[in-house]
């Protein structure tokens, strides 16, 4: 569904993603761990088109997106919901959760928007206030619901459990795992890399801009070096 | 007494909503990329300039001719944006500082050429005069009071209420959010100067009707928009709004009871105090 080939990223002549190849199939939890700065966000941020691709290719259902405009990743059917959660922090939830939903056009949204805030009752309560007066867990939820919004193809998760209190990255956790269940294909950026591997179909594994190693979730689990790095074993 | 403070406040409500319009559009733009565009007065005296021109010269009636103004000054804006500023967009701020104050005399220059530099006054012929108890209110007053009004409330309907006016609020809290929802940011600044400089060329035609356009209005214009961005808070649609009334009724009452000379400075003087008690403005939220 999803591919990458030889991917690389620069932030001002400084290359920090140097050639790396993923591939996500559709239905599929693919996780990538590795330490912070190891590059990870900046192949999701090429994907998305945050950030532009200084080399490589990226094709989406067999199309190239490598050079594709923000908007237009987000009409094939990408959405990213980012690090930082990224709230319009202004706006009322419900608004928030209407931009979602910004590329549709279908007679839907009403029925998504109400499946949303089943999902997630906090949003159903706090509907009106302003999006930056919520918690960290509550915009976590509001930014994961409002990616949900968009109908995506492919969903990209940008380290949804920083910065939060690991009661509430549990509730993360799970969250992710229903809508995994929901059938909907994830790529994962997560620096809490037992939570990710515990959730991931497959894996990669990033140092310094490369990924070292990849496979299925369980087996990156068992091993040695990955739990003695990064599992804290 | 009270009669004339009621006076003095009707006559404040016209020149306050033309300092909304002003301050309206100054604060969309700022709101989306971040620049004081100060050639807003000057290109709002365009449009007014043009409706002169098209309604003694062409000899159109003034109502035909508003359209096209408003017509001119979008297109305007929409040049603007696309030649002047958006080529400094990623560049350092005090580039486009000084692409706006460049702006600013280069219109100035092009209304002097196009349109002389006599004061001129756009002949409405409205001028039938209202009485509602002992307060008088010239027809004109009061239709420029309710084209404000309208066209503030048509303002905020798009903003709240439509796709786009959602997606120009998104791009301004955060433009990299309001990419990853879908967001075009390249056609939305367009967007925003378009509408920014309608309601820019409205105000200007309302005080080529009320009062007068001569050179260097549209600069002196600008100044009092910026300072009721902040005086009603920095960043707020409601609070330009307010910021705008207060200040035209401030100056209209200033004129009415103590003298037409020093309006400007009384009106001053109270924004002063007011952000002295208030410094993030009357709407704005506290730091």
């Amino acid at each position: 569904m999803l591919a990458v080939r030889d991917l690389r990223v620069s932030y001002g002549g400084i290359e920090v993603v140097h050639g790396v190849s993923l591939d996500v199939a559709a239905g599929e939890c693919v996780a990538l761990i590795g330490a912070n700065g190891a590059g990870k966000s900046s192949t999701l941020k090429a994907i998305c088109g945050l950030v532009p691709a200084s080399g490589g290719a990226i094709t989406f259902e067999g199309r190239d997106i490598t050079r594709a405009s923000g908007h237009a990743i987000v009409r094939a059917g990408i959405t990213m919901c980012p690090e930082g959660r990224q709230v319009f922090p202004q706006m009322s939830v419900i608004q928030n959760l209407r931009m979602g939903a910004y590329t549709r056009n279908d007679s839907e949204q009403e029925a998504d928007l109400s499946r949303m805030m089943d999902m997630f009752p906090i949003l159903r309560e706090r509907q009106s206030q302003a999006a930056g007066k919520l918690s960290g867990g509550e915009q976590e939820m509001l930014a994961i619901a409002r990616a949900l919004m968009a109908r995506p193809r492919i969903c990209l998760f940008d380290e949804p459990s920083l910065g939060l209190a690991p009661k509430i990255v549990a509730s993360v956790f799970e969250t992710l795992a229903r809508i995994k269940a929901m059938g909907m294909t994830i790529l994962l950026v997560e620096q809490n890399s037992m939570m990710a591997l515990n959730l991931a179909d497959r894996a990669y594994l990033f140092e310094a801009g490369q990924i070292v190693m990849e496979g299925a979730a369980g087996a990156l689990k068992n091993h040695p070096d990955v739990m003695r790095a990064y599992l804290g074993h | 007494m009270l009669i004339e403070i009621l006076q003095q406040t009707i006559n404040g409500l016209a020149i306050g909503g033309v300092y909304v319009l002003i301050a309206l559009g100054l604060t969309t733009v700022f709101g989306i990329l971040g620049i004081a565009h100060f050639a807003h007065g000057s290109i709002s005296m365009f449009g007014g300039y043009l409706t002169y021109f098209l309604a003694t010269s062409q000899g159109l009636p003034v109502l035909a001719a508003i359209p096209v103004a408003l017509a001119a000054g979008i297109l305007l804006g929409v040049l603007v944006e696309v030649l002047a500023y958006r080529p400094v967009r990623n560049a350092n701020h005090i580039n486009a500082f000084i692409v706006a104050l460049g702006l600013t005399m280069m219109v100035e220059g092009i209304n002097l050429q196009l349109f002389g530099h006599e004061q001129v006054v756009i002949p409405t012929g409205l001028s039938r005069v209202f009485r509602f108890g002992g307060i008088t209110v010239p027809e004109l007053r009061l239709y420029v009071i309710v084209a404000a009004i309208v066209l503030v409330v048509a303002m905020m309907i798009f903003v709240e209420r439509t796709k786009t006016g959602q997606a120009i609020r998104a791009v301004a809290e955060n433009r990299d959010a309001a990419i990853l929802m879908g967001v075009n940011v390249r056609t939305i600044p367009l967007i925003v100067f378009g509408m920014s400089t309608a309601l820019g060329v409205a105000a200007g035609i309302m005080v080529g009707a009320l009062f007068a356009i001569a050179p260097g209005i549209g600069e002196g214009l600008v100044v009092k928009g910026f300072a009721v961005l902040i005086l009603g808070g920095l960043g707020s649609f409601p609070g330009a709004i307010l910021g705008g009334t207060v200040l035209g009724i401030t100056e209209s009452i200033a004129a009415g009871f103590i003298s037409s000379a020093y309006k400007d400075v009384i009106a001053f003087v109270v924004m002063i105090l007011v952000l002295l008690i208030r410094p993030q403005g009357l709407l704005g939220r506290a730091p």
